[in-house]
């Protein structure tokens, strides 16, 4: 599929051109991070548990959605309404190129550039504020984590893709991304754990597709999960990426039959 | 078999009617009148291999419309379409790889990336062969004479020199059926006499099938031999171009010079005097008696000069659309 690795190049290309724009994104993300970590480093006092968590293992928690964001919440899916909606669609419908495939393509493109920047803010991190990181060191785990952000990154690539669909009917497409991801920050556990929650809460949670997209793979990695949950949480993973998938295929035909390729 | 075939397509726009200003703003978020716009309504017609036709009407007419229809970007309303033995919505790969649409005011160029980041993408979505590939760009940028500029960022390219790079992408890959939707919209006329011939050579050349839109009659003139005459979502005309003449002209047009001022009524039992500014008069005669009336004229007046002409294009087509 030599097409869509040529996309992301492109669109690795056109980041480039971009690097005002792309570090200032960075910078927004590591100050993220560093409120998170002294706020939590503060609550944790070395030797204290709170809620369940050490300082070090909250600590790499909150290391590693920062880490996670970058791979799972990176995206350039909220361009398709706009897409949609001017009409630029019509170029790839007269191309033998998947519409899906590519915006999947310069996902990639976006997630691979943001990671590397991700991991250089991590080593000066790491370098200048040594924290107590917990390692996991059972294969198991890091291969479920692995298998866990993979999935991440199909559900949030199709929650994009869906809310990219409004472009067939309608030009704000914005306001519903916004709501979106603020939905996300918190119901993700992009700002804590979500286990430190009231436990009916925390369990209606698990039936949303949101802790699939960082909570999960992170406490996979940190081993706090017991099998039993790990096999149910991606049952539910899995039926939410397939109602999703199935969802947007459902729109996508509905609204190829109402587009009408305006501005020629 | 003809290469686009189309028989009875219909293609209906559900638009919503809004009353002017907040308070109907308003109103139409709650409660809609909707009702069909007849972009295209019950058109057939056939094109063959090679042929180079032109797509003339109004604005709004359904020109773009049809041509969507064509490339499979619109679902008919009703009626049948097939090009190259494809339905065009099922967007068949096989079928997208033939085909090319060309929209004037539509970039696929990306826009931060020299035009050769672009064309490298399509070599790869077309899947086509390096050689291959080398050899079009070739053809191609010698054509347009362009190869300067390929490694340029787009954005920094003149309006020309971007409309050139498009078609460069758009034919990258020697599409057979090629539709363009006012390929010279907005370019200066020296741009516009080089994408004609342009045009004219890629027909030839790659015997394609081109179907094209264009507001300037004068692309129609020089590039084809057919035209189809639309308005209101209906054919009014298809045939020759040289037919559409002789059917639609009554009068030729006489422009004479006299020597001296010898008044209007004396000419007007020959034609109907259309200019009358001594020394140059005009005068419309049937077309059958032109030559006996020319005749006449150098015959019996004090001419010195005396032209006869065919009325122009943009003439008779107003008139086939006015008699509507």
């Amino acid at each position: 599929m030599k097409k869509y690795l040529r996309v992301l190049s492109n669109t690795w290309e056109e980041m480039v051109t971009y690097r005002l724009n792309f570090v200032m994104w960075r910078v927004r993300t590591v100050l993220q991070f560093l409120t998170m970590y002294f706020l939590w480093l503060a609550l944790i006092p070395k030797g204290t548990i709170l809620f369940g968590y050490s300082q070090t293992l909250m600590l790499t928690y909150i290391l590693g959605t920062s880490i996670l964001s970058a791979v799972v919440l990176s995206t350039r899916t909220h361009e398709i309404g706009e897409h949609i909606y001017r009409g630029d669609l019509s170029i790839f419908l007269i191309r033998p190129i998947n519409y899906f495939l590519y915006w999947f393509s310069r996902d990639v493109g976006d997630k691979l550039f943001n990671i590397s920047f991700s991991v250089v803010e991590i080593m000066i991190l790491l370098f200048l504020l040594k924290p107590p990181i917990f390692l996991q060191t059972e294969i198991i785990f890091i291969a479920l984590a692995i298998l866990a952000t993979a999935l991440a990154v199909v559900l949030y690539f199709l929650f994009g893709a869906i809310l990219g669909m409004l472009g067939f009917w309608s030009p704000d497409v914005w306001a519903p991304r916004f709501i979106l991801f603020i939905l996300l920050q918190f119901f993700a556990g992009s700002l804590f754990p979500l286990d430190i929650l009231p436990k009916s809460l925390y369990e209606a949670f698990q039936l949303t597709p949101f802790p699939y997209l960082l909570y999960f793979p992170l406490k996979i990695y940190l081993g706090q999960l017991p099998f039993s949950t790990i096999s149910t949480g991606f049952l539910i993973d899995v039926i939410w990426i397939l109602i999703i998938a199935l969802f947007l295929q459902f729109i996508w035909h509905k609204g190829l039959r109402l587009y009408t390729a305006v501005g020629r | 078999m003809a290469v686009i075939s189309v028989s009875h397509l219909q293609k209906y726009y559900q638009l919503h009617q809004k009353e002017p200003g907040f308070s109907g703003s308003v109103k139409s978020l709650f409660y809609r009148k909707y009702y069909d716009a007849k972009a295209v309504n019950d058109i057939s017609f056939a094109i063959e291999e090679g042929e180079l036709v032109g797509f003339i009407g109004p604005n709004g007419a359904g020109k773009t419309t049809t041509l969507k229809c064509l490339s499979g970007l619109l679902y008919p309303t009703s009626g049948n379409v097939f090009v190259l033995g494809y339905t065009p919505f099922d967007r068949n790969n096989a079928f997208l790889k033939q085909i090319s649409l060309v929209m004037g005011q539509k970039n696929q160029l990306w826009w931060d990336l020299p035009a050769m980041e672009s064309f490298l993408l399509n070599k790869e979505i077309y899947e086509i062969s390096d050689a291959q590939f080398k050899k079009t760009l070739k053809e191609l940028t010698e054509l347009l004479d362009i190869s300067d500029v390929l490694n340029v960022q787009v954005r920094k390219l003149s309006l020309g020199q971007r409309m050139k790079c498009e078609l460069i992408a758009a034919l990258i890959h020697s599409p057979k059926v090629l539709f363009l939707d006012e390929p010279t919209i907005g370019l200066d006329v020296v741009m516009q006499k080089n994408l004609r011939d342009f045009i004219r050579s890629y027909n030839q050349k790659y015997k394609a099938t081109i179907l094209l839109t264009s507001h300037y009659m004068q692309d129609v003139r020089e590039l084809c031999k057919r035209v189809i005459i639309i308005d209101h979502g209906k054919i009014l005309y298809d045939g020759l171009l040289s037919d559409i003449v002789k059917r639609y002209t009554k009068n030729k047009f006489l422009t004479i010079e006299l020597e001296e001022d010898i008044g209007r009524e004396k000419l007007e039992k020959l034609g109907k005097v259309t200019n009358y500014q001594f020394p140059k008069v005009s005068l419309a005669v049937p077309k059958a008696l032109s030559n006996k009336i020319a005749a006449t004229l150098l015959d019996s007046f004090p001419v010195t000069d005396l032209n006869i002409e065919e009325p122009q294009i943009e003439a008779i087509i107003r008139d086939v659309f006015s008699k509507q």
